[in-house]
């Protein structure tokens, strides 16, 4: 007899679901937060950073619904079949999250990049064209060699750009780990499902602790 | 003034000479104290009055004079840590 599915493992459903419900609440207290400030200043740095928190927020909510689908058996088959399911839920994930990648990279480049509204178009655009290659080939695994590709691409241009010596900020290890730990956890919902659970835990108690720290570093200046 | 100012520094600096002045200047002497030229000057002050950070008042006599709204005193109020915030997160 096969393996039960590992997402009904209940330890595995309960750390999901409480790792999902942190990383959501932070995003959306990041975003929520800095509110106002973007409304006194209309400032376009702070519109992309909170964007960037908006989009991961509605990422791991549909990153959550995803894996649900994926890995469940014939809790949804009679209302609709589960693949089918999933992979309507793909289109948007891969929009949200490559979105959310771009604007936390482009929330603190956008003052040495010359044209703004083309740059944003082109981000768009981007992460339009690789929600439907991930929908097409019917993987999220496409999604996360392409998210992959992009982050590549995003540190060549930080490092080119980066100023001869200039130390690496805390706050550019931050964004790198938020992209990076989007990228991990998306690989932990792989069918296969890689890793092993231990490293799961890691990765999923890692990423809570990225976002309470910018929670926190924000807190600081915005009461 | 420096003449580097960004947008948030000018529209601080602005508001803050209104406020210096008991909350209640004239057009004139906010743009010479402003250190704008009159053309970037008007840019700022109908970014102001369309964001509401200040509004006219038109006394008996028909002089007009400018006075910051609660929203004015709010960006007074926060616009440090709101820089601080920019500044940390390299926005």
């Amino acid at each position: 007899m096969p393996p039960p599915p590992p997402f009904f493992n209940p330890v595995v459903l309960i750390s999901e679901l409480a790792f999902t419900m942190l990383a959501v609440i932070f995003c959306f207290l990041i975003y929520f937060k800095t509110k106002e400030s973007y409304e006194l200043t209309k400032y376009e740095g702070i519109k992309y950073f909170r964007g960037a928190f908006l989009f991961f927020g509605l990422s791991y909510i549909l990153r959550f619904i995803f894996s649900l689908m994926h890995f469940s058996q014939a809790g949804f088959e009679f209302i609709f079949p589960r693949e089918m399911f999933a992979l309507l839920f793909i289109l948007p994930l891969g929009y949200f999250s490559t979105i959310g990648i771009f604007y936390l990279i482009f929330g603190s480049a956008w003052k040495s990049v010359g044209n703004n509204k083309i740059i944003i178009i082109i981000g768009h655009v981007v992460a339009v064209l690789l929600s439907i290659v991930a929908f097409i080939t019917r993987s999220q695994r496409m999604l996360l060699f392409l998210q992959c590709a992009l982050l590549v691409i995003a540190v060549i241009l930080n490092f080119v750009m980066h100023k001869k010596g200039k130390k690496l900020s805390q706050i550019k290890v931050l964004y790198f780990l938020i992209a990076i730990l989007w990228l991990i956890n998306l690989l932990i919902i792989d069918n296969q499902r890689p890793l092993p659970l231990e490293a799961e835990f890691f990765f999923q108690v890692l990423s809570v602790a990225v976002f309470i720290i910018i929670y926190h570093k924000i807190s600081k200046w915005v009461k | 003034m420096n003449k580097k100012r960004d947008r948030l520094t000018v529209i601080f600096d602005i508001l803050k000479i209104i406020s210096a002045h008991h909350n209640s200047i004239k057009p004139t002497p906010l743009l010479r104290s402003s250190n704008l030229s009159s053309t970037n000057f008007a840019g700022y002050y109908a970014e102001l009055i369309a964001k509401e950070f200040v509004k006219e008042i038109i006394d008996r006599k028909g002089r007009k004079y400018i006075t910051l709204t609660d929203k004015g005193f709010k960006y007074l109020e926060k616009y440090k840590l709101i820089l601080g915030f920019i500044d940390e997160f390299e926005l």
